[in-house]
């Protein structure tokens, strides 16, 4: 009996074990993610350049589950790390898609911002 | 003898059967109106609360976009077709099935879909699970934690 009810307990133990896929980021009130979307609704998700192709900033979609990004410049100190805010939602809100007035990359580019293409969490 | 017993009581069962129908004939017509809402219960659903009481039944659009959110933006961006609204004379193109869309295979995580059909009555559910392929997850591991010459 005793036998049983070890490997009983075994069982559940490894069906449990095995049930967790992954694990998650310490973030289980997804205090994060408010954030995210408190700091997104007060900034842009572009810079100030448009892309070559489009003629206006062109989102690069990222997954919902990354959160920095970098840029490169000339210069060590240009190196930066900065929190992706932005991630896509439903419904759009003014100016809609219309576009803006934004500077060309330059003829010799001097960082990576200004080519025009900004990183968008895609939602989830 | 048994013989003749049944056929006295399909006689008296004949006779009832007649002076029952002959009575509820004869019943006045506002008996016959007080049974209408009777027949309209009968009528109703198994999901109806009460009548006059609709249940409601969620109706997701399945050909929505995503766009960038915020009020600090200069140009929005369409997820789907990036980064512009193509122009009309273009066309469109449509994921028909949810799962499918892109941007669910860009991180691992299980979803559930649903949709109403029949007005409410039905409902199919799809549960879809998005991870990365096992076998090549775990060569690529090999090769990345064992193989792979640190530099």
């Amino acid at each position: 009996m005793i036998h049983r009810i070890i490997l009983a307990v075994g069982l559940v133990t490894a069906s449990i074990a095995a049930s967790q896929t992954s694990a998650t980021a310490g973030d289980p009130y997804g205090m994060a993610q408010v954030w995210s979307y408190n700091f997104s609704m007060n900034r842009p998700w572009h810079g100030n350049y448009y892309n070559q192709m489009y003629g206006q900033p062109l989102a690069l979609i990222v997954p919902p589950t990354a959160h920095m990004r970098q840029t490169y410049s000339w210069g060590v100190s240009q190196n930066l790390m900065y929190p992706i805010h932005h991630q896509f939602g439903r419904s759009a809100n003014s100016p809609g898609a219309a576009r803006g007035r934004f500077y060309g990359t330059p003829k010799w580019p001097s960082h990576t911002d200004q080519f025009g293409t900004y990183y968008v969490r895609g939602p989830w | 003898m048994k013989i003749r017993t049944l056929s006295y009581a399909w006689v008296a069962l004949t006779l009832c059967v007649t002076l029952a129908a002959t009575a509820s004939a004869d019943q006045p017509a506002n008996q016959v109106e007080e049974n209408v809402p009777a027949v309209v219960a009968a009528d109703s659903y198994v999901g109806d609360v009460a009548p006059g009481i609709q249940r409601g039944y969620g109706q997701p659009d399945l050909f929505y976009n995503f766009y960038t959110q915020g009020a600090a933006n200069r140009a929005n961006a369409q997820m789907y077709l990036s980064p512009m609204p193509i122009p009309p004379n273009v066309g469109h193109t449509f994921y028909t099935y949810q799962p499918f869309y892109p941007h669910h295979m860009l991180y691992p995580h299980q979803n559930r879909f649903h949709r109403h059909y029949d007005c409410g009555r039905g409902m199919n559910r799809t549960r879809a699970s998005y991870y990365y392929p096992p076998v090549r997850q775990t060569a690529s591991n090999v090769y990345w934690n064992f193989l792979r010459i640190p530099r």
